[in-house]
């Protein structure tokens, strides 16, 4: 499949602060990539310089266009949720829609109208009356009738109820995802949707730091339950994270780190298993906190 | 730019400003009609119709004041409510003004402070077509809404009138129906309008541009940014013309150049702007009533002022300006 997003030496600077610094990265079609970092890492700078919403250096391609020129074209195959809560609020659900279907060429209207008899919302209500969790309903309602080849999504999920964000991801998967989409999530909240993701992005302080699909990561990453008599050990082959649960010593190993050990090897000290991502995050991002 | 995605932007605008754009003026005309029509009514109906009124000591009977009214009298004064009615509604003008200056000051500012530009901007339509809708939401769907809303309140009022006048023993029904400028004087307004547009395209342009700029507080930067200009310039040109004691004419284009950036969406301003009102028409209508066919003409000759264009052409250029920094201002 061909490439969707596309950059080089993509950098941004605020004033003094660099926000992007110089990355490159490349994410191809029918892949659900998780852009994660800190807060400030950059990842929404990132989205924006992609979305043609801020100018940027170096260079970037999205679905085959430069969203510094050609933006306009760009968004007839491109859509976005930037934050939550950011509809306006004057708007009825009746109007939006209808707007919707008026200005985007690809918008399903029974899509969404099928999408919003599952919820609370009635055609004659206001986006000010609704709570956060109800106006994200209507976003993604709206944006899953939109057939779009590049969806992209900043902390869609940030201050909602889990029984919200459960379901946003389950209908995202369920209704709107297959092999011709792509979607680009950004979230500090990585255990939400590590089950989701086909490819993993790490980002810090600029640059990225790790960039893989999530088979990649489960054959290079390696968590190990240290048996008592074994952890010198296990310590001799530089472990990048260690920690402690229920008094057992728990690390975790970089297979592909030079003079690191085999699985065998691995294996021979106690219990193996995939880490989950958020314990990758952490032992990626250490000292991003300090 | 398609005109499907224009028909659908402009039903947006007026669906965020339905309050200030039709409820607004449409309050206004009702409260018009209610309470000069109702104080017309209300005196009728309190006091009843008087037989006899004292005119200069003298009691004069109500069939003789009928009397004395000539039908050539009778026939100028269906002339003129004729030609003048239109002029009832016209505090819905003056509020029409006012609305239109909130309006351009919000329309870049509000969705930016308030984040839903990111919505806005997630749909295929492109800043220069979004900020274009605003524009043609102020300079014709607002003006054509209150001129709508004029005509209905002056009908209103002019039957109230007439009807008060006709219990009176005055029939003017038939006169005044007859009248063309009765029917004519709806076009007459509605053929302003591209005037109308011409002269209040840099207030439209500036107050955009503001609108798109300012991080915060877009009225102060709209306001005070002009008349402090006007204040330097003013201190400059008095401390020059006391050192060279050359008079320095800075000042009365200084004065021009923020009248018609903050006042060019006050309808019928065209005339302040230019030479004003001719002369013939003034004189004209000391006796005979205002010419309304002349001061249409006269408005329109405004066009053919130098003034007029320049004043597009840097609302038109404000406009641009507006639009590229909708299209790179980062929102919040």
């Amino acid at each position: 499949m061909s490439t969707v997003l596309s950059a080089k030496g993509l950098s941004k600077r605020y004033g003094k602060r660099v926000a992007v610094d110089g990355i490159d990265f490349e994410v191809p079609a029918g892949r659900i990539v998780g852009l994660i970092g800190p807060n400030g890492s950059g990842k929404t700078t990132t989205l924006k310089a992609a979305l043609g919403l801020i100018p940027f250096d170096g260079q970037l391609s999205v679905l085959g266009f430069d969203p510094r020129t050609q933006r306009d074209d760009l968004m007839q195959d491109v859509c976005f949720i930037a934050d939550v809560a950011i509809l306006p609020r004057w708007m009825r659900v009746k109007d939006a829609i209808d707007f919707v279907q008026g200005v985007h060429p690809r918008f399903n209207r029974e899509k969404a109208e099928r999408y919003i008899a599952n919820t609370k919302l009635k055609p004659s209500m206001k986006v000010k009356e609704m709570s956060k969790g109800m106006i994200v309903q209507l976003h993604l309602a709206l944006v899953m009738a939109i057939d779009a080849k590049l969806l992209v999504l900043d902390e869609p999920t940030l201050g909602l109820d889990i029984i919200y964000r459960k379901q946003f991801y389950q209908n995202l998967l369920e209704d709107y995802f297959d092999e011709h989409k792509t979607i680009v999530i950004t979230t500090h909240q990585v255990e939400e949707v590590e089950h989701i993701l086909t490819d993993l992005m790490f980002i810090r302080d600029g640059k990225i730091v790790l960039a893989a699909s999530m088979e990649e990561i489960g054959e290079r990453y390696v968590e190990v339950m240290v048996s008592h008599d074994k952890i010198s050990a296990a310590n001799a082959l530089q472990p990048i994270d260690r920690r402690t649960v229920f008094g057992k010593a728990v690390m975790l190993f970089d297979s592909a780190a030079p003079g690191s050990a085999s699985r065998q090897q691995l294996a021979a000290l106690g219990e193996t298993r995939n880490p989950s991502v958020a314990d990758l995050f952490v032992a990626t991002m250490k000292g991003t906190y300090a | 730019m398609n005109t499907l995605t224009m028909k659908w932007l402009l039903r947006r605008e007026f669906w965020e400003h339905k309050g200030s754009m039709f409820w607004a003026p449409a309050i206004v005309a009702a409260l018009l009609v209610l309470l000069v029509g109702g104080t017309m009514i209300y005196g009728l109906a309190a006091h009843g119709v008087p037989n006899t009124v004292h005119i200069n000591g003298r009691l004069v009977t109500h069939d003789a004041l009928s009397a004395a009214l000539p039908p050539e009298m009778q026939s100028k004064v269906s002339r003129l409510a004729g030609a003048m009615y239109l002029l009832g509604g016209a505090p819905l003008f003056i509020v029409m003004a006012g609305v239109m200056f909130f309006y351009c000051l919000g329309a870049l500012y509000d969705e930016r402070r308030d984040r839903s530009i990111l919505f806005w901007k997630s749909l295929p339509v492109s800043d220069a077509t979004t900020v274009l809708s605003k524009v043609i939401t102020a300079l014709c769907v607002a003006p054509v809404i209150v001129l709508v809303l004029d005509v209905i309140a002056s009908l209103a009022l002019l039957f109230i009138g007439t009807l008060g006048l006709s219990l009176n023993g005055i029939h003017l029904f038939g006169t005044l129906l007859t009248q063309p400028d009765l029917y004519l004087q709806p076009l007459r307004l509605l053929a302003l309008l591209p005037v109308y547009a011409i002269w209040a395209l840099p207030t439209i342009g500036w107050l955009l541009l503001v609108s798109s700029w300012a991080k915060t507080k877009p009225f102060l930067w709209a306001v005070g940014v002009p008349l402090i200009v006007l204040l330097l310039v003013k201190w400059i040109s008095y401390t020059l013309e006391n050192f060279s004691g050359m008079p320095l004419n800075i000042m009365p284009v200084a004065q021009e150049v923020v009248a018609r950036l903050l006042g060019g969406s006050v309808p019928g301003i065209w005339f302040s702007f230019t030479e004003g009102i001719p002369a013939a028409i003034r004189e004209s209508a000391r006796d005979q009533g205002p010419d309304m066919g002349a001061l249409f003409e006269a408005s329109w000759m405004t066009l053919l002022t130098v003034q007029a264009w320049i004043g597009a052409l840097a609302g038109a250029a404000m406009i641009f300006a507006a639009m590229r920094l909708r299209r790179w201002r980062d929102e919040g």
